[in-house]
């Protein structure tokens, strides 16, 4: 879900929506702190590169910066930036010429069981079908609604539903191979 | 109701038999943990959340911004001929001297459909005449870049696929052919720079 800063400047989205369309820095800047985080983590597990993501990250707030004036605002900004960051961090992968790096720095604090799980998980979901893997991050690890979801791929919401079932069922079945 | 393995998919789709699946898995430990993994993926996947500080990130955003030059307005004259334009334009088309009836109007949109469909044939066929060439070196390459066309490709094609399917069940919406064009030229772009970068 999308959620505005409790001590945000401006009264509400469209008051937002309308300073970034003036340029005003503060607007765009509290618009980067809003969404920064869920942007570079979707970026991230698209590159597998920390560096990377934020290069994505970057190039998405330019490119809203080109094209406020042509955001209509009949989705929410967070699911425009979101729809932006997918886009260009493919095109960064496909642009950088190389495979995603290996996952950097895993929480060495987890349980070991736990971790392995995760371990797997992660190992999993790289080899799950692209189109079921971006809904599962997008839902399951992004937290975002089926209707959200919906609006960055446009796709229907049925069609989001269908293919998280699909992403958990792939995954499931790699998991217990893991395990035999 | 009593449930059995083979309901297992079906348990997962439909919340509603979960209940009696759950009571099946007590007495089935291969459900059992396939039940169990299925509840863990949901547990454990918010901790693949990646969250890092980036002190330097709106630094270098702002730059950015800061680069990009001012977006352009056109003069007021330039508002004025394209007005004066589109009212020619509209003119044209709506031709009030040719008397026109609803049949004759409506033939021309089945006709108009009909060389629509002809032209989208023809450009979806030259398109997986390219792809017939590219696919070839794409599927055979290890190269790291070739994992990442493909990926890309195979997103292209199924957003195709789905596109078709409403634009079948919807022929006169012109969005929905304006997309799919649209997608077709994305699946063209992207052949044509593995083929540039495989040579």
């Amino acid at each position: 879900m999308f959620h505005r800063p409790q001590a945000s400047l401006y009264v509400n989205d469209a008051d937002l929506l309308a300073a970034c369309r003036r340029r005003d820095p503060a607007a765009l800047e509290e618009l980067y702190l809003a969404h920064n985080g869920r942007l570079k983590s979707i970026a991230f597990h698209i590159l597998r590169n920390r560096q990377d993501a934020e290069d994505a990250v970057q190039e998405t707030f330019v490119k809203l910066y080109r094209g406020i004036e042509n955001f209509q605002g009949a989705s929410h900004v967070g699911t425009w930036l979101c729809r932006i960051v997918i886009n260009t961090a493919y095109d960064l992968a496909r642009k950088r010429g190389r495979e995603p790096d290996a996952p950097e720095a895993l929480d060495r604090a987890a349980p070991a069981d736990r971790l392995s799980l995760r371990l797997a998980l992660e190992g999993a979901l790289r080899r799950v079908n692209p189109r079921h893997r971006m809904v599962f991050l997008l839902f399951e690890v992004e937290g975002l609604r089926h209707s959200e979801i919906a609006a960055i791929l446009e796709i229907p919401e049925g069609t989001s539903k269908a293919w998280l079932f699909e992403a958990k069922k792939e995954l499931k079945q790699m998991l217990m191979e893991t395990r035999r | 109701m009593i449930l059995e393995c083979k309901d297992l998919d079906r348990a997962l789709r439909t919340p509603e038999l979960m209940p009696d699946m759950r009571a099946h898995a007590e007495r089935c430990p291969a459900c059992r943990e396939q039940l169990h993994l299925w509840n863990e993926i949901s547990r454990i996947a918010p901790e693949l959340h990646e969250e890092w500080e980036s002190p330097r990130l709106w630094t270098g955003v702002r730059a950015a911004m800061a680069a990009e030059p001012p977006p352009r307005r056109l003069p007021f004259w330039h508002f004025g001929l394209a007005a004066a334009a589109l009212a020619a334009l509209a003119l044209l088309m709506i031709q009030p001297w040719t008397p026109r009836g609803p049949a004759s109007q409506e033939l021309l949109t089945e006709s108009a459909l009909a060389g629509v469909e002809r032209a989208e044939a023809a450009y979806a066929q030259s398109i997986d005449k390219l792809a017939a060439v590219a696919t070839r070196s794409l599927n055979e390459s290890p190269a790291p870049l070739a994992a990442v066309y493909r990926e890309k490709l195979q997103v292209l094609d199924s957003a195709i696929a789905e596109l078709k399917a409403d634009t079948a069940k919807n022929q006169y919406n012109t969005y929905l052919r304006t997309e799919l064009a649209s997608l077709y030229r994305q699946k063209q772009d992207t052949l044509r720079e593995w083929l540039k970068n495989a040579n």
